[in-house]
């Protein structure tokens, strides 16, 4: 997803203090991510610990990539690319000891970067992303993967057929240790019959850049281009599809969506304000609506089971049970916190019963964001996975790749959003922004959601 | 006369056979199919490690068993040398399924990974003990060598079964019980909450080699 600068001073707004008092208005059962204990006895990386890598892409988001692998003690950022000086400039300053390039395909020969991230304008990812598995390279590919189909499914193939190599889509609440955590609420039936879900992400912001040229204007708008752009569906969205894919264990058999230009008419056509419904079996249907007209609420997801509602905002969750819902014991002395006159329980992964009393909310700029597991998680999967294969042909040599391809299946990858999970992300959001620009619901095929 | 050119045959046969014992060396390679486990303890739970890459080679002489029905007790020519990458190793939970990498990080670092890669094995006697019931019954045999854990060699002994397999391999079959302190490695307490490691290690591997084709 691309942020803009608006984002990250949002972050440190929350991480400023205000959290609390914001959270103490609303009211819920807390969901709290353990803060890292291990800390303490974990190994500090070795020289050969460390991945080294490279990002191609220094825009809003390629920036943020850069800023938070310098947070990762594994990341040894290399190279740096982007064709416009000023952002390459700009991403530079983040990671001084990164050499800065202007022509990806420099990064891509370069046989001592074993991984790259790509951040480019999403219509350019397609490129970057074939070639780099072509050259050998392990691929995080920013979502949405591209912004057609074809694209997308191109990209997914290619990931698919490149067994040896770690592809990973940058949908990273999949690597959240928070969200399986809450996610097994869901399943263990705490929550009851899942009912529906909804998500927002509402924030006032202009998604419009300036440039000193027209040319680079057009450019570094892409977001704005119905061409180029799969506008608030396919760009912010898409993660909490995902998401609420994965959270109601099914893909959606319809998408209706409406789209409007509410307050910057600025001569934009990709609207401001969406809202989408996708229709999930069994009745179950989950609401997503985006704009950038106005801020209250800021973004979370939310399910509703006939036991209990599950509130989901960045990495921290609550839930709030139903009067008549039965007790499951540990809430007694679990932490409460009250919204809107509501009681939700605090979920704390990983912690014992005193913490869970004791314990006060970590504030968000403490622990890890969603990106920085997805980029911890991702390079230590292209570092296990090379790993595996040196030591297979090391001790076995390299003429049955049969057996080295099943090896390499054997190999456990910590949690992330895989070629798959990108590529079905991409078909929703993508018939998702067609549903809004033509007014029609859409029922999607399950053959669209195929890999051959 | 018949006999001669018989026994001219023979003969020759003879020679073959011996000059054929005399060379008499056998070599097999390591092959995939195997798998290492280490299992341990703590004050919490029980814990297992696994992994399926064990490296190295093996001699052996012409008094190795060919036939495992026909093992006759007592010691054989027989070298080798095994080595296991300590980053093939992962934590696992009781059903397999993987289990922690943060764990996985505090055992290499006690391994002393990169430093140390591999756990060693050289293999300095082979005993055979009991020929197989059946053709694919194991041989058990006794074997003693020297273990190396994070650069630290101790000598263990341990009993060894070997199953023939098709395609002129072979498998290896064994335990080893040692003791994390026995290689200077001190037990880890990780986490800072009260979790000790058990110091006892039981290592069980299944070592799959095959004939070094000439």
């Amino acid at each position: 997803m691309t942020a803009s600068p608006q984002d990250l001073t949002r972050r440190d707004f929350l991480a400023g203090g205000s959290l609390a008092t914001f959270m103490g208005l609303l009211g819920g059962v807390e969901l709290v991510a353990q803060p890292e204990e291990a800390a303490k006895d974990e190994a500090p990386p070795t020289p050969a610990n460390k991945v080294k890598c490279a990002v191609i892409g220094c825009g809003v988001w390629g920036r943020e990539i850069v800023s938070t692998l310098s947070r990762i003690p594994t990341a040894q950022v290399v190279a740096l690319c982007d064709k416009y000086p000023a952002y390459l400039k700009r991403a530079a300053r983040l990671a001084p000891e990164a050499k800065p390039i202007e022509d990806y395909r420099k990064i891509l020969e370069d046989q001592d970067i074993p991984v790259v991230i790509v951040a480019t304008p999403s219509h350019l990812h397609k490129p970057v992303a074939l070639e780099a598995l072509q050259a050998g390279k392990h691929v995080y590919c920013e979502a949405p993967l591209a912004t057609t189909l074809e694209d997308a499914k191109a990209i997914a193939l290619a990931a698919k057929h490149s067994p040896k190599l770690h592809f990973q889509t940058g949908l990273h609440f999949r690597s959240d240790p928070q969200r399986p955590f809450v996610l097994n609420f869901i399943r263990s039936g705490a929550t009851g019959k899942t009912i529906m879900a909804r998500s927002q992400w509402h924030k006032k912001q202009s998604w419009r850049f300036t440039a000193p040229d027209p040319e680079r204007e057009k450019e570094i708008n892409w977001r704005l281009d119905p061409q180029t752009s799969l506008g608030l569906v396919g760009e912010i969205g898409i993660h909490q599809i995902d998401s609420a894919s994965w959270f109601l264990g099914a893909r959606p058999t319809a998408v209706t969506g409406f789209g409007s230009l509410m307050l910057w008419n600025d001569g934009r056509v990709v609207p401001d304000t969406i809202q989408t419904l996708f229709e999930y079996p069994d009745g179950v249907r989950f609401q997503h609506d985006c704009t950038l007209a106005n801020s209250f609420d800021s973004d979370y997801e939310a399910y509703y089971g006939s036991d209990a509602a599950i509130l989901i905002r960045g990495s921290k969750a609550w839930m709030f049970k139903e009067v008549d819902a039965p007790a499951l014991g540990w809430e007694v002395y679990a932490r409460k916190e009250t919204f809107y006159k509501e009681t939700g329980i605090a979920l704390m992964v990983g912690a014992s019963k005193q913490q869970a009393l004791t314990e006060e909310p970590a504030q968000d700029a403490a622990k890890p964001t969603a990106l920085q597991h997805a980029l911890t998680n991702f390079l230590r999967n292209a570092n296990d996975l090379s790993s595996a294969a040196e030591d297979f042909t090391t001790n076995f040599g390299s003429d049955d790749p049969k057996a080295l391809l099943e090896h390499l299946a054997t190999v456990p990858r910590q949690p992330h959003a895989g070629y798959r999970e990108g590529f079905e992300a991409a078909v929703m959001a993508l018939k998702a922004h067609e549903a809004i620009a033509t007014g029609r619901r859409i029922e999607l095929k399950p053959e669209w959601f195929e890999l051959a | 006369m018949k006999t001669p050119g018989i026994l001219v045959a023979a003969l020759l046969l003879a020679a073959a056979a011996s000059a054929q014992a005399a060379e008499g060396v056998t070599q097999y390679q390591a092959k995939p199919g195997s798998k290492m486990r280490m299992e341990g303890t703590s004050n919490i739970h029980d814990w297992q490690v696994e992994g399926n890459i064990i490296g190295g080679s093996l001699e052996v002489g012409p008094n190795f068993p060919s036939d495992p029905t026909k093992a006759a007790p007592g010691k054989v020519d027989a070298k080798a040398t095994v080595s296991i990458p300590v980053r093939s190793m992962k934590s696992v939970e009781k059903d397999g399924k993987p289990y922690n990498a943060k764990m996985d990080d505090i055992m290499y670092e006690k391994l002393l990974e990169p430093t140390n890669k591999a756990i060693k094995f050289v293999l300095g006697e082979l005993v055979v003990k009991e020929a197989a019931k059946a053709a694919s019954d194991p041989v058990v045999f006794e074997a003693k060598g020297e273990l190396t854990v994070a650069g630290k060699s101790k000598p263990i002994t341990m009993p060894l079964k070997m199953t023939v397999l098709p395609d002129d391999k072979l498998k290896f079959s064994g335990t080893a019980a040692v003791k994390m302190t026995d290689f200077g490695i001190q037990p880890p307490e990780p986490l800072g909450l009260g979790i000790k490691t058990g110091d006892d290690l039981k290592l069980i591997f299944d070592w799959v080699v095959g004939k070094k084709k000439a």
